[in-house]
Formats: structure tokens, C-alpha cells, sequence
């Protein structure tokens, strides 16, 4: 941990840097790229949810004006390229481990840019047409003509998991691809068949999709003279993905370079490669023409990687006394066609328990393959889902058992004085106060005026429900990161190989940086996103970049900080011991002599130096960091429901969040009230509904999607704890993903304690007017003039 | 083909078209303003707000041809000549109205359309009604109506009653 040290920037609510280009309409966003003579590419997709492709006849389609070429996954083939390699299971030493049935490797079905053999999902890109302009691109699709032949299709989880279950992989013997035991299940057993009480629940997690507001876009240029690849595309990791689009070609990842500069949104969607930002650059190699891609929001609905699918079914056993004694847990995810990322599901396995100090626990952790969309990370991957779980299991524990819903909890959760409190299935809690934070949030969202409220409600015919959920959640995420800090006469450049959408890392890692090398704030910039400039780095996913950059940073300025000694020595003359650095200058202590960073960096330029500082005042740091953190919180909600309609009206939701030092707090407010935000849209709108009947996908667009808007959220009350966490040099946790992870549970818990009068139903998410309204009218048939 | 002139940002352009062309198409990629995004199909997200003659417009949903001689202002021109900032976008910047920035475009054209044209004084939910048609998927909408608000307040010769930027509010 670094010294308590009077920060100058660290801790401030700076406005951030991003901010000048991006109100002007000077962003760089992946669309904006042109280049002179691009082509347009366009896909033909798949119009079932499972099929043999038998043929697919291009004559149509290349006799269209403008169409330059029309690729299929045989083209792939026959030019050598190679499954993108997703890596999906989760592999830090602290990460679950996930593993195949009987113990085996996990298979991950490969994931050929177009495939030859079936298509998989609706949606599924299965030959691309190139053309001088979108139009004709599109137009062209059109013309393809593929014959399909028609195959039995599953895309629910629990069906899919049954024996004789249409199968997706000749490979597999079902479509189970992950079957794992966590924790100790004899002694959970043994313990549920003594307690005093039990409580069970089943839900599922619906299927939804990330929606950043910048379709994904690609512009890719191939240059037979350096033989290298251009793709302009934005992500979640610009390293990644170049080191992944470079392993579809076989070739040496020196060979692409990949510029993501500002990304319209993230959430998890972009973090892994998608088909077209290959096969655009296939066809720019194969044509000679800078080729572009840009999904319609309709192919972003279909084909952006999507988010939970879990269905989850837990018990928990308590004692009399009201303390919990056991939990049982049994999670199967849904991964969809292809197995991009088992992240959800690990992240989800190592928290079952929550906050709470539970003995013994055992998870039954599975996952299956569907005819739908492939999932992915979502925000908060995982950790909304058990949370959720735990939280409505102890809302109906209170409920029946008779236990006040919050002392059932401070009975039971873990204690600061536990801290490091290792859960029962091996996840080590770093820090926390997790009941001050229930305190905290009880009081800030006015707990007892609520009777008063209710009471009021009830006056105009409206039933008001009180919701609350407490969380922990976990941040790991890719171990390594990697800074060059680089100081020049006019500034202190940082070069860094995070990602963010949004997040505002040009802001806080400089406030960072700027407090550790003692330089004013507005002299430091950051440098993120072309990788002929970013050399290494992790990217930008589980809330690891702030703690994983400056970690780093705070590395490297320590090298940093002992080359510009040394240097000052070497100018000076005088032995190492004699010189001094404090507040940004390098002090000779027998003398009066001083030079700040910006007077000694042009000198470290001069010819005659020893070789240590040939490449002038600049370190290269890299830092591997598994030890996870575990950000949480409290928080809760108002909402208020009309018998009459069903209708839902939020009137107050408030959340305190423990995101460990807090660098900016005006981003960190913000970064949790976007996170609220995506959450409520789960738990009241959001859905990525799929036909029972003909597995159509039935949102392909704003009008069929429900999603979090102006009218229908709230304003927030947030509040920050930081409770320092001992595992990285700042004490960080992160801040990004609090406000989701608790925001299912929290909301379902309003409506739920609204409808008392009508026996709590328990409504599946997305909770709609139409379901909320369908409860009660079910309620009154079976309750008629009781 | 279509011939269409019009004045953007206060300079005259002409050009010549395809019937079809779209007024965000023109803006992005005939005059290469790029400011103006388009984040859906349906005219529904808003990414796309332009002034069209002092009315916001989407401009995905406009065809070229339709503005002919009109008076078209997009995010590149809303700030004075010299750089100073729009009220608006200095309050976005300054309460953190903006994360990606990808909706803040349309975003900002909306507010600005609202805060001049609006007959009443704003409240909370007369914003959140109004601006109804833009999405936002990063900030919870809770800076964005902050903002809004300071600048409505501002304009009116109200003192600037906008929360702390980061507070409890």
C-alpha cells in the first residue's frame, strides 16, 4: 500500500480530458474511419436456428452491379484460415475451474469465421458479399442462394441439457460442455438433512444483450507491400484482438495493427472478436481495397455477443436462530452455439454464498451449448446472477421463517474483523463493512419514513414495495498490464494498454500518474488503443483497469523516478545518494541545483550518455497481478405498482458502494448509475426472447427491445465507501460493476414486498406490467371474497 | 440524382446525390462530419439529432433532398467560432453528462432544442418526458438530466441550483 500522502488529483471529482473531442463531435469512433477506394461488405445470415448448409450457389449474387466478390466458409477453408481462439475458460490462478463432464478438457466448439457445416444460430454470418457500396453490398446478400437442410433445434438451457436433445457437436456426446463441483458437498449434505429449516428457490436469469450505442464497425486495409493488416475496430482490448485477428491467418501478430480509439460502448460485448472483423480483413487482402463493415442495429440484437442465461436453483439451510448454515446451488449456464467465454459462470461459482458467512456450500456448475447467440461477459458477468439468487432466497426465508428481512441478514453477514474472510468455496473476501454499508444505505434511502410513504400510496390506490440487496462482487480479470512512461520537455506521456469505452481512463490515470511523479495533472496524457504504439496490456473487462493500471503506473514511477535520479547523478557528477526527488523536482543535496521532470528530459536526449538512458527519460514497466478484489455494497429501492394496470414507477433507488480508493468520483458516480441503469433494464424490460415455436428471435430492433429510458428511470442517490483493499499499491477495488450486481435483485425485492397483499408471486424477469398484472388476476381467481 | 444546396454550420454546400441519400448520410459522408452518429434503423435512439431550419430532426429519417435550402447546425457547429463551448456542452463536460460519447451528439442538439424552445420553465420530469426519444446506454440519465437543468437554470436568470457534480443527489 502506498503511503498516505496528501493527494493533489487522486480522490478529485476532475471533469474528465475525454470530454473536449467527444461534445465537439471530434470523437474517433470506428465508422467515422474512411479510406480512399473502401468497399462495402455485407453478410448473408442465417435465417434458422439450425441447419446443414447443402449448398450455397454465388452465380446470383456476383452478376449484381457492384458486387466485387461473395465469400463462403469453403473460401475460408481453402485460404487456410483458422478458428478465432476465444480461450473461454477462465484460467487466472484464482479463477473457478471449470471443467468438461468425468473431469475432462472443456470443449469449446470451433469458431470459424464462416462455417461450412451448419448454421447454428439465426442470425449466423454464412457467406459475405463485397460490393463498390453498402447498398450494393446488401443487395447482393440478397441474391445468395444457399439450400439448408432444415435440423431440430434447442434453445432453451434446460432442454438442451436433457438426453436426446438436438445436439450442436458431432464432437460431443450431448451438448453438456462444463460439469463441475465446487465445494464440499458430503458436509452440505449432511448439514441440510439437520437443519431446522430450508428454503429453496428456481429461477432463470433471461437471455439479454449488452446494446452499446455504436453498432460494431470495422475498416480493414491489407498492404501487399509491408504484408501487414490495418483494421480500424473498436473492442474491449486492442492487443487482443490483434493477437487473436492475427491467429485466424496464421500469422505473426507484429503483421496487424488494430486501432480502437473512442468505443461507443462496451459492457462486455466487444471484449471478444467477432467473425466480420476477420473476414473484412480476408477481403480487403483478397481485393486489394480497403473493405468496411458496420452491423445495422438489427444484426447488433442478433449477433452482438449477448449476457446471463443462467438458470439457477438454490437452497439454503438455517438454523433457528435464523443463522445460516448451508447453501446448495445448482447453475447451468447457456452459452449458445459456441463457447466464447465461460467467464459468467466461473464468476458467478466463486460467490454463491454472497455476503454472507455461510459454512459449508456446494455448487453444481454446468453449462450447455444452444442454438442461439454465443454468450459472453456481461456487465458484472456472473455476479448479478448469484446475487440475485441469494438475495430473493433470503427474502423468502425471512418471509416464511418469520425473520425480520434485515436482521436475517446482519445475523449473517461477514464481519470486518473476518476479513480475510475465505468462503465456502475458496473465494477470499480482501475488505469490507458490509453491514456500515447496510446502515448507510438504510439511512440515506430514509428506511423509516417508508410506512408513512406507503401508507400515502395505499391513499391513492398504489402499492408501494421496498426493495433491498446487499452484494459482493469480484474483480480479476487478465493478470498482466504493461505501461511505458515516457517524459518529454512539454509533458509525461503514459502508454497503456487498457480500453475503455467510456470509463474515462485518459482522466484518472492520469490523475494517478500525475500524484505519483508530482506533476500537474493537465501535463500528463495517456496513450490507449493503436498497437503500433501499445505494445502489451490486458484491456478493459471485470473492473480491472483502474487497480491493474495503477498498479503499474505506480511501478513504473518508481523506475521511473530512480533513471532520473541516476541521471541527475551522471549530469551532476555527484554519487547517487546525493540526489534527492520530491514533489516533481530532482534535488542535488550539496548543492542548490534542481531540475524538474521537464527541464531534465530534454537533456537525457544529448549524445554521450551511458547506454542506461539511450532511449531518453522513459521506463517500460510490465506487472502481473492475480490476486482479485471484492467490491460491494448495499442498496435499495422504491417502486411503486398499480393493481389496476400493472403498471411500475421507481420513486427511489439508492445504493452505497465500496469500490475501495476512490480516483474520480465524479466518473465513479457515474459509472454506477449507468450500472444501475442496465441492471433495472434486466430486471423490468430487457429480453432476448426467442420463439418457442420456430426459435425466431424476436427483438430485432429499439421497438422491440425494452430498454432503460429518460421517462421511466429515476434520479439515484450514490453513495462511495472506500474501505482500502490490501492487495494493490492504491488500496483500489473497482467501481463499474456494484451498481449492476445488485440491481436485479434489488428491484425484483420492490415489486415483490408491493405485491404482499396479493401472496408475494414470484415473477420471472423481466417483471412486466403484463406478468405483474397476470399475478394479481391470478391471485383474485383463487382468493374470491376469502 | 438530386441536387441538393444547403447551408451547414453556416456555410453553403452543394452537392449531388442519390434520391435516396439520407441527411446523416450526407452530414457523415459527403461533408465528413462525423459528429453525427447513427446508433439504430428506426429513429429511435436519437444518436443522429441535428437543427434542421431551429428544429431538432432526426437525421436518419430525413432525407437529404427534404432540407433543400435549409439551415442545418450539427455538434461541429453548436460552439462559437472562437471555441467557446455551448452552455450545453460546457455543462455536460462539467457534470459529467457523457461517458462513451457516442449519444452525446444527438444528445446535446436534443437538450439545446428543448432548453430554447420549451415554452415553460423545465422540471425533472418535463426533461425526462421530452427527451424521451434519446438513448443512453452508459449514464443512467441521471447526469444527463443534471445538466439539462443547470443550463435551463442558467438561461433563466436562476442561479445554477444543480447538485454538487458527484454528490449524494
Amino acid at each position: 500500500m502506498l503511503a498516505e500522502r496528501v493527494f493533489k488529483a487522486v480522490g478529485k471529482p476532475v471533469p474528465r480530458n475525454e470530454d473536449q473531442r467527444l461534445i465537439t463531435g471530434k470523437g474517433r469512433f470506428s465508422d467515422d474511419f474512411s479510406l480512399p477506394g473502401q468497399v462495402f461488405a455485407a453478410m448473408v445470415r442465417s435465417p434458422h436456428p439450425h441447419a446443414r448448409i447443402i449448398s450455397i450457389d454465388k452465380t446470383p449474387a456476383l452478376q449484381m452491379p457492384g458486387v466485387l466478390g461473395v465469400y463462403t466458409g469453403e473460401d475460408c477453408v481453402k485460404d487456410g484460415l483458422k478458428p478465432i481462439p476465444h480461450s473461454p475458460v477462465p484460467s487466472t490462478k484464482y479463477d473457478m475451474k471449470l471443467r468438461g463432464p468425468g473431469n475432462t478438457e472443456v470443449f469449446a466448439g470451433s469458431h470459424m469465421p464462416l462455417p461450412t457445416d451448419r448454421a447454428r444460430h439465426v442470425g449466423e454470418a454464412l457467406a459475405m458479399v463485397v460490393a463498390e457500396t453498402l447498398e450494393q453490398a446488401q443487395s447482393g446478400a440478397e441474391q445468395v442462394a444457399i439450400e439448408y437442410e432444415v435440423l431440430p433445434w434447442v434453445a432453451d438451457s434446460e432442454e438442451a441439457s436433457k438426453p436426446g436433445a438436438p445436439r450442436l457437436w458431432d464432437e460431443l456426446p450431448d451438448n453438456i460442455l462444463v460439469d463441475t463441483f465446487f465445494g464440499d458437498a458430503e458436509a452440505t449434505e449432511k448439514v441440510f438433512a439437520s437443519a431446522p429449516h430450508t428454503v429453496t428457490m428456481k429461477s432463470h436469469v433471461v437471455r439479454v444483450t449488452g446494446v452499446p450505442l455504436e453498432p460494431r464497425a470495422a475498416l480493414a486495409h491489407f498492404d501487399p507491400a509491408t504484408q501487414r493488416y490495418t483494421i480500424y475496430a473498436g473492442s474491449g482490448g486492442a492487443v487482443r484482438q490483434k493477437q487473436e485477428l492475427a491467429a485466424v491467418f496464421g500469422i505473426e501478430p507484429k503483421n496487424v495493427r488494430v486501432l480502437s480509439f473512442d468505443v461507443g460502448g462496451n459492457f462486455g460485448t466487444r471484449n471478444r472478436s467477432f467473425v466480420e472483423f476477420a473476414l473484412a480483413m480476408w477481403a480487403s487482402h483478397k481485393l486489394g481495397r480497403p473493405v468496411k463493415f458496420r452491423a445495422e442495429r438489427s444484426e447488433a440484437f442478433l449477433t452482438d455477443y449477448q449476457g446471463r442465461d443462467l438458470v439457477t436453483e438454490v437452497s439454503l439451510a438455517i438454523d433457528k436462530d435464523g443463522r445460516f448454515l448451508a447453501m446448495r446451488a445448482s447453475n447451468l449456464s447457456n452459452v449458445g452455439s459456441r463457447c466464447v467465454s465461460l467467464s459468467p459462470l466461473s464468476k458467478g461459482s466463486g460467490l454463491i454464498t454472497g455476503s454472507y458467512n455461510i459454512p459449508a456450500a456446494t455448487l453444481h456448475a454446468r453449462a450447455v451449448y444452444t442454438n442461439t447467440m454465443s454468450t459472453q461477459a456481461y456487465r458484472s458477468s456472473g455476479r448479478p446472477e448469484v446475487t440475485f439468487a441469494i438475495e430473493r432466497l433470503i427474502d423468502k426465508a425471512a418471509r416464511q421463517l418469520g425473520f425480520d428481512r434485515f436482521e436475517l441478514r446482519r445475523r449473517n453477514l461477514v464481519r470486518p474483523e473476518q476479513m480475510p474472510y475465505t468462503n465456502a468455496v475458496g473465494s477470499i473476501y480482501d475488505s469490507g463493512e458490509y453491514e456500515k454499508n447496510m446502515d448507510r444505505a438504510l439511512a440515506l434511502g430514509d428506511w423509516t419514513g417508508f410506512p408513512a410513504r406507503r401508507a400515502e400510496a395505499k391513499s391513492r390506490g398504489k402499492l408501494l414495495g421496498f426493495g433491498f440487496a446487499n452484494y459482493v462482487e469480484s474483480s480479476i480479470g487478465s493478470p498482466k498490464e504493461r505501461a511505458d512512461l515516457i517524459v518529454r520537455k512539454d509533458g509525461i506521456e503514459v502508454v497503456i494498454g487498457t480500453q475503455p469505452a467510456g470509463q474515462g481512463h485518459e482522466t484518472s490515470f492520469a490523475q494517478v500518474t500525475a500524484d505519483l511523479l508530482g506533476v500537474p495533472f493537465e501535463q500528463v496524457k495517456i496513450t490507449l488503443g493503436d498497437t503500433d504504439i501499445v505494445s502489451a496490456g490486458g484491456g478493459t473487462h471485470s473492473g480491472r483497469s483502474m487497480r491493474h493500471a495503477s498498479a503499474v503506473i505506480a511501478l513504473g514511477s518508481v523506475d521511473l523516478i530512480d533513471k532520473g535520479k541516476a541521471l541527475m547523478a551522471h549530469l551532476e557528477n555527484v554519487p547517487l545518494e546525493k540526489v534527492e526527488f520530491e514533489d516533481g523536482f530532482f534535488r542535488v543535496t550539496t548543492s542548490n541545483r534542481a531540475l524538474s521532470w521537464f527541464e531534465l528530459a530534454p537533456l537525457a536526449e544529448q549524445d554521450g550518455l551511458p547506454v542506461e538512458f539511450k532511449d531518453g527519460l522513459r521506463v517500460r514497466r510490465d506487472n502481473e497481478m492475480h490476486t482479485p478484489v471484492y467490491p460491494n455494497g448495499a442498496c435499495l429501492c422504491e417502486i411503486e405498482v398499480d393493481p389496476e394496470t400493472g403498471a411500475v414507477d421507481i420513486k427511489r433507488y439508492t445504493s452505497v458502494d465500496d469500490v475501495g480508493r476512490c480516483i474520480n468520483p465524479l466518473i465513479v458516480h457515474g459509472q454506477t448509475h449507468g450500472a444501475i441503469a442496465q441492471g433495472v433494464g434486466q430486471a423490468l424490460w430487457e429480453e432476448c426472447a426467442i420463439d418457442p415455436a420456430s426459435g425466431q428471435p424476436l427483438m430485432g430492433s429499439f421497438m422491440d427491445y425494452g430498454m432503460p429510458r429518460f421517462d421511466n428511470m429515476p434520479s439515484f442517490k450514490s453513495e462511495i465507501v472506500e474501505v482500502l483493499s490490501p492487495t494493490n499499491p492504491f488500496g483500489i477495488k473497482a467501481g463499474g460493476e456494484g451498481g449492476t450486481t445488485g440491481a436485479l435483485a434489488v428491484i425484483t425485492s420492490a415489486i415483490d414486498d408491493a405485491l404482499a397483499d396479493y401472496g408475494h408471486p414470484q415473477i420471472e424477469m423481466p417483471v412486466t406490467p403484463l406478468k405483474i398484472w397476470n399475478a394479481i388476476q391470478d391471485y383474485k381467481k383463487h382468493h374470491k371474497a376469502a | 440524382m438530386q441536387h441538393v444546396t444547403l447551408t451547414v454550420n453556416g456555410t453553403k454546400v452543394s452537392c449531388d446525390v442519390p434520391d435516396e441519400t439520407l441527411l446523416v448520410t450526407f452530414l457523415r459522408e459527403h461533408l465528413n462530419l462525423t459528429g453525427t452518429h447513427v446508433g439504430c434503423d428506426t429513429t429511435q435512439c436519437g444518436c443522429c439529432v441535428v437543427h434542421l431550419n431551429g428544429k431538432s430532426v432526426k437525421s436518419c429519417t430525413v432525407l437529404a433532398a427534404q432540407a433543400q435550402d435549409g439551415e442545418v447546425t450539427t455538434i461541429e457547429g453548436l460552439a462559437e467560432k472562437d471555441g467557446t463551448l455551448h452552455p450545453m456542452q460546457e455543462a455536460f463536460h462539467r457534470l459529467h453528462a457523457l461517458q462513451c460519447g457516442y449519444c452525446t451528439p444527438g444528445m446535446i442538439m436534443a437538450a439545446v432544442n428543448l432548453v430554447d424552445t420549451y415554452p415553460e420553465p423545465l422540471t425533472e420530469e418535463i426533461v425526462r418526458e421530452q427527451m424521451e426519444g434519446n438513448l443512453c446506454r452508459c449514464t443512467g440519465y441521471h447526469n444527463i438530466v443534471k445538466a439539462i437543468l443547470a443550463v435551463a437554470a442558467a438561461k433563466h436568470g436562476v442561479t445554477d441550483k444543480a447538485p454538487a457534480p458527484a454528490g449524494a443527489e
